[in-house]
């Protein structure tokens, strides 16, 4: 608790010193862009019709709640795999590394300060993408539950999970840019965030069974569209639980391993 | 003690040398069989040049990497085996700018850093008030890191070294690029730290004076190899080399006054090749000082005089050779 808590303050003081008020308004945006633009496409281009597929795909015909939820989950996504992936990497960057690795801190408090830290800002740009979501006709009053809250939680527990996998991978390649762009690209089109999965070639859908996001926007939906209770939705929380356990164990088992050959593969 | 023995450390880098073919795999033994002791309360020393292997051989002795083969123990524990146990008991100083947090003050900076200990609370506040007061930045506590000087900047690095109390303390090259005032600051507080806290100090460094100064027994690394080992008193044979006189003069080449520089010292004058005016002085004091008087005998002016220490690399040139000579 004391790792985690000192890291968490240890970046926020960092972030405040760094960083201008004004890039707030920057990741807002990037929140906020992510369903503006589908938005003039649904409303002005497709002159909000959707295909009777949608309906029958989702159980609803309404295209904006859809895309909101999915959008800013997304952007809850990214956030805290580009935060917890590029946490370790970032220490190698600004040179404390090597002392971050003499210290005997357990990494999974060091990871959670991280998570914390990062979740607040994430929920800020969560917050501003349904907040605009609603101003153009998002029904989003359902997310105000138990149950949304819930599902949020759990979709940021398996967001983190994947992020310490990430870290290593971050860690190994020494890159961020390709490695987060390339993930995030793929997540964005495979993992029903715009579109409803059942749209792509069978292959993909299997493959996007493989991102927590997956299943994570569709109890999210479940929860707020449909308003079904959690308990209805076991496979979507078992499937959340399992790739979070297998992202958690694989990334603590290589980052525990590439520690000990770290400071050697880095430095030597 | 720690001990270290036949401490071996071979990386292995591998090599793509095109997109589709295969990555070559090449060793490089950067540490070769070494064998050292750091006892508690004395400051032991690793010298040598840039790729002798001291930064390995400290990481390897901070747990930070693992010894291709050997052992290493501390106080009878095996610390390859029990790495998490011993990162508790010892901290690592290096010189230069980096292992700090830029953005935070040097408060913020040690509260951090003893937080990753399991130090908090008051107990923690006092201490980093004892080490800010101990390093001179009680007053600058309060500042980011980023405004320091390079000067404070080491001597936060030390604070940093210290917040957990560590038994054991490996110091690389702490005094790389300080100024003399600070550095000769920095290597009183080495002392300190092992003569009058017990704790067992292993310092790397490039200086053979600072080694002399501080080390109470000296290992010379070259090539990841000890070539030399022993206290300074014993080292202080191998280390014998004479200052130099540089004399930098308006004396043209053909001048007769070269021919009696010649055949009074022939030992001890050597003329710089590629400055044909200037020539350099071996021996004492004494030979020094017939030498300018030669010249002031023949009315040369002097333009410029300058003592000329030996560098390390010098010092282990000269090593070598008579280890070679030795053998042979």
């Amino acid at each position: 608790m004391l790792i985690a808590w000192s890291t968490y303050q240890r970046i926020r003081i960092g972030i405040l010193r760094a960083v201008p008020w004004s890039f707030v308004v920057s990741r807002v945006l990037t929140g906020v862009t992510q369903i503006v633009f589908p938005y003039f496409i649904y409303r002005y281009f497709m002159a909000g019709s959707l295909s009777v597929e949608f309906a029958q795909y989702t159980g609803s015909a309404d295209y904006m709640t859809y895309i909101v939820l999915g959008s800013a989950l997304n952007v809850l996504a990214v956030s805290t795999l580009m935060n917890i992936g590029r946490a370790l990497i970032t220490e190698l960057r600004e040179g404390t590394l090597e002392m971050l690795l003499l210290a005997p801190a357990s990494r999974t408090a060091y990871f959670a300060g991280c998570l914390w830290e990062q979740t607040l800002r994430a929920l800020l740009e969560f917050g501003a993408t349904l907040l605009v979501g609603a101003l153009l006709g998002a029904n989003l009053w359902p997310i105000f539950s138990l149950r949304a809250l819930l599902a949020i939680t759990l979709a940021i527990f398996s967001f983190f999970c994947m992020g310490i996998l990430l870290s290593g991978v971050m860690l190994r390649t020494r890159d961020t840019y390709v490695t987060q762009n390339t993930l995030f690209f793929l997540m964005n089109v495979v993992c029903g965030i715009t579109f409803p999965l059942q749209y792509l070639p069978g292959w993909v859908q299997h493959l996007a069974q493989l991102f927590p996001l997956t299943p994570a926007v569709a109890l999210f939906r479940s929860a707020v569209i449909q308003q079904e209770p959690l308990a209805g939705q076991l496979d979507l929380i078992g499937q959340i639980l399992l790739l979070s356990a297998l992202y958690l164990l694989a990334g603590a088992l290589w980052n525990k391993k590439l520690e000990r050959n770290l400071m050697e593969s880095i430095f030597g | 003690m720690i001990q270290a023995a036949h401490l071996c450390k071979t990386y292995v880098l591998r090599e793509r040398n095109g997109l589709f073919r295969k990555k070559t795999r090449k060793e490089i033994p950067a540490v070769k069989d070494i064998s050292l002791e750091i006892p508690r309360g004395s400051i032991t020393g690793v010298l040598g040049i840039n790729g002798a292997g001291k930064t390995t051989t400290i990481r390897m002795l901070a747990s930070l990497i693992s010894p291709t083969s050997g052992t290493l123990t501390m106080d009878g524990i095996d610390a390859v085996k029990n790495h998490l146990q011993v990162k508790k008991r010892i901290n690592v100083i290096t010189g230069g700018e980096r292992n700090l947090y830029w953005r935070l003050t040097a408060r913020e900076n040690l509260r951090y850093f003893g937080n990753l200990y399991g130090f908090s609370g008051k107990e923690l506040e006092q201490r980093i008030d004892r080490l800010l007061r101990t390093v001179g930045l009680t007053e600058a506590q309060n500042i980011p890191v980023e405004r320091y000087s390079k000067g404070m900047k080491q001597r936060l690095q030390i604070a940093r070294g210290l917040i957990n109390d560590p038994e054991y303390l490996f110091l690389d090259e702490p005094t790389l690029g300080l100024d003399i005032l600070i550095a000769r600051e920095i290597r009183e507080l080495i002392r300190q730290l092992a003569k009058e806290q017990n704790k067992g100090v292993l310092l790397t460094t490039h200086y053979i004076r600072e080694a002399e100064e501080l080390c109470d027994s000296i290992y010379l690394l070259e090539k990841g190899e000890i070539i030399a080992q022993g206290t300074k008193e014993e080292l202080a044979e191998l280390f014998q080399y004479k200052p130099r006189l540089a004399v930098q003069t308006d004396l043209p080449a053909d001048s007769p006054v070269w021919e009696a520089l010649r055949q009074r010292f022939p030992d001890h004058v050597q003329v710089s090749p590629d400055q044909p005016s200037a020539f350099q002085v071996e021996g004492n004091a004494q030979v020094w000082s017939q030498v300018l008087n030669l010249l002031l005998e023949h009315q040369v002016p002097v333009e410029k005089l300058n003592i000329q220490e030996a560098n390390l690399e010098e010092v282990l040139t000269g090593i070598l050779r008579r280890s070679r000579e030795g053998k042979a």
